[in-house]
């Protein structure tokens, strides 16, 4: 038995897909590529896998990662090449290892995400005033965001302990639309949606960006703990 | 086009992936000039007909063709239809995302009657002329098939021409003419005119019907041209074992409404329950062979990753070696997580140590059919179930551990009297007793009894196809009626009928003075009437007064032996003299025996030189 990881890339094809279409896509696969997956016990048994984080609807990646448990022994390399063969093209794995017994889970690992924003502008403002609009946004030494929490009730929460920086992508932002790389930090297995912030700029700076799902959110990066 | 649907329309809606066709298993080609063009349309929702065989089954056979790219499109849900609306952006195809207009071929499946709208709702948002006889030379023809398309009439305004049975040879017969009609610069007339004489076409244009002015009854059905036949004889497969069946399908990414392979065991059923459309139509019953069903069911499942096969035919119990395929099919796959699942079984075929050697791999609720509440009453419909198969299966469902059985029924059915409606509740009742006979440590914990009862819809080409539907009143007081004989908490009863069920029965036997109201009912914005939140009544009524057409001319009135039919013309192998014959028995209560047992002559046999059935 053995606990495969793999990190894998989703691109505009099937950005798309919801978390639970992805998880029914990747089991499919592991079938199609013949994987011998570890099943759980029970009426209703369910293969051993997870993913790092669950993927918003839309959101593109090269950066994700899953892992799965494999009831024999195979090599990376030999998984990769199965895997690929049956991904459908928007998917793609990129690399593979396995794992030690007892090394913490995925949820538990996660550290911080990079990702770029293409978003919309509500007026045509230089790139100084943007950036300009990041920074005093990051120097407010807290920000309140409300939030619900998981009875359902409307709280407020100090976000910005969540953001590490907002920066300008200077060379692709243009007159209509701006490019935003964005570092989040994971706090005790939570964060903060990109999209959100976006908004919370709005709100607490000016009102420069256009919120609607299109919006491009894209994740460059996920890092974690070990890393 | 696709960009920018993809930017700036799919984020938008709220199933954004359904409208890409990049998925596993679809096909993509690069055409040329002499590639046709075919899009298999569905006028439901993805879901819904992600789910079809026949699509499954005609995508795969087409594309097989070098020459012939074969697509989907189904129904747009309400938000992306508002979104192309807004943007002014045709209909496509989901694979090349071309416009419907652009099409050599558009071929509609016919599943349900109220799906109709949906029909002119996408030819429109295709930019496709919805009456046939506006169509130019340069615009698709629009085919029309499935169970639906045996009774074409009501839509026979808006579509070119009609596959009247089994497609899966004719459909390369009609690619075959289309390619020679490429070659001859013809125009559409002529490759109607071309086709129009093969068995299972129907070209609607090359016919005509006539009315009596003083009853509204249908006066005369007849050709206008010559060379076209006067009866078209549907078409169907002698050799199903060696018929063409996919050996991949389309895996949608989003959960479907039969999210698993469906594999089609045999076609046809030999019952002859006598509101059945499909056990009429379908006939004569044929088998696959277990060797055929275990190589296309391993190469569906290498294809596609599915873990659950369902084992699909409308009445998989009576599959003649079914105990040995299950036993063939558990062995094979048990160990690799891949679940069976056997709909459609009846109640006198079904072995519950059957379903138990299913259960070990997964669990499922226990669905029976008795259709009716009496034996009197189950006697009249032919479904030839009593009472101690009902209860001698339940008694060992519950013993086995089932707790959730669920009961169908239908009311409304001809000459049924307030004993019959009452008996639903009795047998109801009686299920719960079983599960209590039963020792408190052999039961499941949970019991739960669901009586299911819809309402009886009078189909063509069933011996049933002369009655009248029972008016909305009185299924309403039925309802209540069996309502009240409710008592046991454990019972939980569901009806639902907004109209539904009248609509279908103004269409299922409707002729061609519904093509109006059908374009009115479209023009006033009805689609998706199959589902509750859309489907208006108030809608459809105002259609029909504002054309002046009365509803109930077709849904409630009983008609007679010698009226002529709208789907007279149409030979399904069963005699008509033998839905009569079949009628009369069912008012004296006299059943009619599986024909597998006792052959009852119903036609089949003389239908086809040379086919035997049960051979």
């Amino acid at each position: 038995m053995i606990k495969m990881q793999y990190q894998f890339k989703r691109t505009n094809e099937l950005r798309f897909l919801s978390h639970l279409d992805q998880q029914r896509l990747f089991q499919r696969a592991f079938r199609r590529s013949d994987m011998q997956v570890d099943y759980s016990l029970g009426f209703n048994p369910h293969p051993k896998m997870a993913f790092a984080l669950a993927m918003s609807v839309g959101l593109t990646s090269d950066c994700e990662y899953g892992d799965v448990m494999l009831t024999d022994d195979i090599s990376c390399e030999a998984f990769i090449e199965r895997m690929n063969a049956v991904l459908p093209q928007g998917l793609e794995i990129v690399s593979a290892r396995i794992l030690e017994e007892g090394h913490p889970s995925l949820s538990a690992s996660l550290l911080k995400s990079h990702y770029q924003l293409k978003v919309k502008l509500s007026d045509t403002v230089s790139k100084e005033t943007l950036s300009k609009a990041f920074q005093t946004y990051l120097d407010y030494p807290e920000i309140l965001m409300k939030k619900r929490n998981k009875k359902g009730k409307l709280i407020e929460k100090n976000i910005r302990p969540f953001i590490e920086s907002i920066l300008l992508n200077q060379e692709e932002t243009t007159e209509e639309a701006a490019t935003i790389e964005m570092f989040l930090n994971y706090i005790e297995q939570q964060c903060v949606k990109p999209e959100l912030i976006l908004s919370s700029i709005n709100e607490q700076v000016n009102d420069l960006f256009i919120i609607d799902p299109t919006i491009q959110i894209h994740r460059k990066n996920l890092m974690l703990l070990e890393d | 086009m696709n960009n920018y649907i993809e930017k700036n329309i799919l984020p938008l809606v709220e199933k954004p992936i359904t409208y890409l066709g990049n998925e596993v298993n679809a096909v993509h080609k690069t055409p040329d000039a002499d590639t046709i063009r075919f899009a298999f349309a569905f006028p439901d929702t993805y879901e819904v007909g992600m789910s079809h065989l026949g699509m499954k089954i005609l995508y795969g056979l087409l594309n097989e063709q070098k020459d012939i790219w074969c697509e989907r499109v189904f129904a747009p849900w309400v938000d992306m239809e508002a979104q192309l609306r807004s943007h002014n952006l045709p209909l496509y195809g989901l694979e090349s995302m071309m416009p419907l207009n652009e099409y050599d071929f558009i071929g509609f499946t016919l599943q349900y009657e109220m799906s109709f709208t949906n029909i002119l709702n996408m030819l429109e948002l295709g930019h496709v002329s919805l009456l046939a006889k506006d169509r130019k030379d340069d615009e698709p023809f629009i085919i029309a098939g499935g169970p639906c398309a045996y009774n074409p009439e009501p839509l026979s305004d808006f579509v070119d021409f009609f596959v009247i049975g089994e497609a899966e040879e004719l459909i390369l017969e009609l690619m075959d003419m289309y390619r020679s009609f490429k070659k001859s610069n013809g125009t559409r007339a002529d490759y109607l005119k071309s086709i129009a004489g093969i068995q299972g076409v129907y070209v609607p244009c090359f016919y005509e019907t006539t009315y009596d002015q003083a009853t509204g009854l249908i006066k005369e059905f007849k050709p206008l041209i010559d060379g076209v036949p006067e009866k078209i004889k549907k078409q169907f497969i002698e050799d199903l074992d060696k018929a063409y069946y996919p050996d991949k399908i389309v895996m949608s990414y989003t959960e479907t409404v039969h999210d698993r392979i469906s594999f089609e065991i045999f076609r046809g059923c030999g019952r002859g329950c006598r509101f059945c459309q499909a056990g009429m139509i379908y006939r004569p019953t044929r088998e696959r062979s277990i060797p055929t069903i275990q190589e296309k069911i391993e190469a569906l499942i290498k294809a596609t990753g599915y873990d659950e096969i369902s084992l699909s035919s409308l009445s998989t119990g009576d599959y003649s070696e079914i105990q040995k395929l299950i036993d063939t099919l558990v062995k094979e796959y048990d160990g690799e997580k891949v679940g069976l699942s056997l709909p459609s079984l009846r109640i006198d075929s079904l072995s519950i140590d059957m379903l138990e050697q299913i259960q070990k791999v997964r669990k499922t609720g226990l669905t029976l059919a008795p259709e009716a509440g009496s034996q009197r009453m189950r006697d009249v419909i032919n479904k030839g179930v009593t009472e101690e198969n009902l209860l001698d299966t339940v008694r060992t469902a519950f013993e086995k551990g089932w707790g959730h059985v669920k009961l169908y029924f239908m009311i409304g059915l001809p000459g049924e009297a307030l004993e019959d409606i009452e008996g639903i509740a009795v047998l109801g009742q009686k299920t719960v007793d079983e599960y209590y006979k039963l020792d408190r440590d052999v039961r499941n914990k949970n019991l739960k009894v669901v009586l299911s009862a819809a309402s009886f819809v009078p189909k063509p080409f069933t011996p049933f196809q002369w009655m009248g539907q029972n008016t909305r009143q009185e299924f309403k007081d039925k309802q209540n009626h069996l309502k009240s004989k409710i008592k046991d908490r454990k019972i939980s009863y569901s009806w639902h009928d907004s109209g539904v069920s009248y609509m279908e029965a103004v269409f299922a036997r409707g002729d061609r003075r519904l093509g109006p109201v059908l374009l009115k009912a479209h023009e006033m914005g009805c689609r998706f009437d199959g589902w509750g939140e859309y489907f208006s009544l108030e809608k459809w009524m105002e259609a029909f007064a504002e054309v002046g057409v009365d509803p109930d001319f077709y849904a409630l009135r009983n008609r007679e032996y010698d009226e002529i039919l709208p789907w007279d013309f149409i030979d399904i192998g069963v005699k008509k003299d033998y839905l009569i014959a079949e009628n009369n028995k069912s008012r004296e209560v006299i059943t009619t025996p599986f024909c597998r047992e006792h052959c009852s002559n119903c036609g089949i046999m003389e239908f086809k030189e040379g086919w035997k059935c049960n051979d």
